[in-house]
């Protein structure tokens, strides 16, 4: 049985043309990932780049949402919500570090290209890196826990990576350390979450090699591989006044929506693959020594009816949440109060229960789920470290309370 | 400021040697393993970081000679009454360190137990393994080889199959038993071990319990060989590989105790498994809980340190509540392991069923506990630098080992609802 009808979603919301895009990226992800894990194991940094490379720009994932005259996709509109996710999906289940990075992009490329602020010289000074031969890297870098006490502007609670204040006609960025969400060491552009004035929220764009901009130390982390990252400091570093790509809390909202829809995707994804993997296990095992298939076993069945259900909830709600963003005209704005929380809430939601569905596979499949051999604990470990960069719990259930209660001071 | 030593300790139950041991291996924690092991995930195939801190702990400082009766050398342990709770305390300071190393340390007292546990001490192999581990300040592993490729939890599943499944064979030749059987995944193997206790049948297919035989195989006898380890999700520190037994002979006497008593014994084997797994887990609950305290301190959230925020502090106080239940049941379970008079052999079904369970209930809230701890430290908390994902990593293998979840939990089932087919 196909995937699709295993894990349901509403298929009148695809077009074709996103199952041909979807088909392409998933040979991508046989012929350049799946099949190369094992082999490669102990070398998976050096096989991410050229799968990168070939996702990126051959396939041309980097350009998708850039309008067509400047070299992109075209895709430079809402609907590109269900066919980001169609795609993301399927990058999740080659690698979640990938996909990881394809979200980044993804958010950043939506306040450049398809949200209403985007200017069209910043637009075209940019296309270049995404429309060019090169890789270009992308990472948001949002507000998180502050190292100090003092008093100053935070975002609801949450520290400013930096601030960025106007002088001689563009902005002068100072802040950091600050931890950006993935490529910290090697993304050419970031989309910075800064303090604008008095609290007011705004994403700069700030190219990588830009003066003032310092990479600190690679870092390890528990997983996303494909993610090398490092902390940022932001020295008085100045940019053109164009480079706010997203001016106020709607607008910044908006971008973290969408940045949501898209981490969901790629847990949607991871699940995808956690799925196969627990299949093969689950149709070959034989326990108890009485021949009894694994699978044919009530206790396994009763948690495999468990990690079913949380798998295809899990889609489904990513499927809602990218709908919703491909349809203001139905929904609202991507940044309303409302969709915002919608999109944490689910992300959030999607998160649970992928680490659920995927904690009980690992149970399944015991020491095979641990070892690397079997491919399952590098989706564990993936999809463990997107949610807690992408959603720090209580941060989000203080967002969630505010929108739901109408909290006043939180 | 509170400590870990601000959990509960029943004080009653403890060893007088307690305050020394807590003492000596918390020491060498924070002075062998804490400073170096986030470079222990590079170092899981060579152990050039982890040999040395091994060294230290189990051949400068003594601590594999634990359960030798003294005479051999050793710390006495097996013939004392507290054997339980001064090796719950060992190993829940070694994992607060490294569960990895926690569990490598306990699994090497794990065959010796068969032989070096009052009531059922064999003197004969205590004197003839003891030099192994006694007269060196080397390290020294030993290792169960108990998990088959094609039965995985079915050795442990003792209650229902009884060895049935065991297709490693043990045939006697002489005064010599001809072992032949491939083990896969035992802890201290891929090449660290000296010494294996070795589960196998006399009877291909018997489920008669006294076809069962534990069956000593010094690593370097000839036929017995080890694969390279496998790389894991985490647990770098503890080697796991395959062995393969192929006309490996060893003399009569090698055999623990002989029909029916291997069988029996074996299952006291499992309650110090699963009791020693709560350890491991409230060594890295008691980790994750200081570097929470010190991460929750040192930032801030809502122009205040994390900790003051009500709603953060409604999880750390989960978080403390988890690990203060948790280490009185681990504690529990060491004392009904020392004291059989009060409780019962440490073979029955009741004890190795409530190990199971507490084993099981220990291994989820360790899970949740560091879970927790991640989703409050946001991006930090996937951050090798913060320690805490390496708790996370490592201590998910406890909960899948000994026959995993699922295998405690029928157990359970059958022991306290008396069901007759699971």
């Amino acid at each position: 049985m196909k995937y699709q009808e295993l894990f349901p979603i509403p298929i009148e919301w695809i077009l074709d043309a996103d199952r041909s895009m979807a088909q392409t990226v998933s040979s991508w992800a046989e012929q350049e990932v799946k099949s190369k894990r094992l082999e490669h194991k102990e070398d998976y940094d050096v096989l991410l780049l050229p799968a990168m490379r070939k996702l990126f720009v051959e396939i041309g994932l980097q350009a998708l949402v850039l309008p067509e005259d400047i070299g992109g996709g075209g895709m430079n509109s809402p609907d590109v919500a269900m066919t980001a996710t169609v795609l993301l999906e399927q990058v999740g289940a080659a690698d979640p570090g990938i996909g990881f990075l394809f979200a980044n992009t993804l958010a950043l490329q939506y306040a450049l290209a398809v949200a209403s602020e985007a200017d069209e010289s910043l637009l075209n000074e940019t296309a270049p890196s995404f429309c060019g031969e090169q890789v270009t890297l992308c990472s948001l870098v949002v507000p998180g826990y502050g190292f100090e006490t003092r008093k100053h502007p935070t975002y609801y609670g949450l520290d400013f990576p930096a601030r960025a204040s106007m002088a001689n006609g563009g902005w002068v960025v100072s802040g950091g350390p600050a931890r950006p969400q993935c490529c910290g060491a090697t993304a050419g552009l970031f989309g910075v979450v800064c303090d604008i004035g008095n609290g007011e929220p705004g994403i700069l764009l700030v190219p990588g090699q830009v003066k003032g901009l310092a990479r600190g130390e690679r870092f390890k982390k528990t997983g996303l591989t494909a993610s090398i990252n490092a902390d940022l400091k932001f020295n008085d570093v100045e940019l053109p006044e164009r480079a706010l790509i997203a001016r106020g809390s709607e607008a910044v909202r908006s971008v973290l929506s969408w940045y949501y829809m898209a981490c969901a995707a790629v847990c949607a994804g991871a699940l995808q693959s956690s799925h196969e993997i627990l299949r093969e296990w689950g149709d070959t095992r034989v326990i108890k020594g009485k021949g009894q298939v694994f699978k044919e076993n009530p206790l396994v069945a009763s948690l495999m009816g468990e990690i079913g259900g949380k798998t295809g909830t899990a889609r489904l709600l990513t499927y809602n949440l990218a709908r919703m963003l491909s349809r203001p005209i139905i929904y609202g704005s991507a940044g309303s109060g409302s969709l915002h929380v919608q999109a944490m809430s689910t992300l959030k939601q999607v998160c649970h229960l992928s680490m659920e569905a995927l904690h009980g596979t690992m149970e399944l499949m015991a020491s095979a789920g641990y070892a690397t051999e079997w491919n399952l604990e590098r989706y564990w470990r993936d999809v463990k470290t997107l949610q807690t960069y992408a959603t720090p719990e209580t941060v989000a259930q203080t967002c969630m309370a505010r929108q739901y209660f109408n909290l006043q001071k939180l | 400021m509170r400590t870990i030593d601000d959990f509960t300790t029943p004080v009653e139950y403890l060893t007088p040697l307690d305050r020394y041991l807590k003492r000596m291996a918390r020491d060498w924690a924070e002075t062998a393993v804490i400073p170096h092991r986030r470079s222990f995930d590079e170092d899981w195939e060579s152990h050039n970081l982890i040999e040395p801190a091994f060294d230290k702990l189990m051949g400068e400082m003594g601590f594999q000679r634990f359960f030798f009766p003294e005479e051999f050398g050793g710390f006495g342990m097996g013939h004392s009454g507290y054997a339980g709770v001064g090796g719950f305390r060992v190993c829940e300071e070694v994992s607060r360190a490294d569960s990895g190393m926690g569990v490598a340390f306990a699994v090497l007292h794990w065959p010796l137990l068969m032989i070096c546990k009052k009531p059922h001490v064999n003197r004969r192999l205590c004197e003839e393994f003891a030099p192994m581990f006694c007269n060196t300040t080397k390290a020294v592993f030993a290792a169960n080889a108990m998990t088959e490729p094609q039965g995985g939890s079915d050795i442990e599943n003792l209650d229902l199959l009884k060895g049935a499944t065991i297709q490693t064979t043990a045939i006697l030749d002489g005064d010599e038993w001809v072992i032949n059987g491939h083990k896969l995944w035992p802890t201290n193997s891929g090449g660290v071990s000296k010494l294996f206790g070795v589960v196998c049948t006399t009877k291909a297919g018997s489920s008669d319990p006294n076809d069962f035989a534990f069956i000593f195989v010094p690593a370097n006898t000839y036929g017995c060989t080890q694969g390279k380890p496998y790389q894991k999700a985490g647990m770098a520190s503890d080697k796991n590989g395959d062995i393969w037994f192929e006309n490996v002979r060893v003399p009569v006497w090698y055999r623990a105790h002989g029909p029916g008593e291997d069988f029996k014994y074996f299952k006291e084997m499992v309650s110090w498994g699963n009791m020693l797994s709560v350890a491991f887990c409230t060594g890295a609950m008691l980790n994750a809980y200081e570097l929470l305290s010190d991460f929750c301190t040192r930032t801030s959230f809502r122009g205040k340190p994390l900790k003051e925020n009500d709603d953060i502090a409604g999880v750390l106080a989960d978080v403390a509540r988890d690990i203060e239940v948790t280490r009185i049941v681990g504690y529990q379970a060491a004392r009904m392991l020392d004291r059989p008079d009060l409780y019962g052999d440490s073979w029955s079904d009741e004890i190795v069923t409530k190990c199971r369970a507490y084993k099981y209930f220990a291994c989820d809230k360790a899970i949740e506990v560091l879970e927790n701890a991640m989703n409050i430290m946001g991006p930090h908390g996937s951050d090798r630098v913060e320690d805490i994902e390496k708790h996370w990593r490592d201590v998910k293998i406890i909960q899948l080992w000994l026959g995993g979840k699922q295998l405690g939990q029928m157990e359970v089932a059958r022991w306290y609802y008396d069901c007759k087919t699971l």
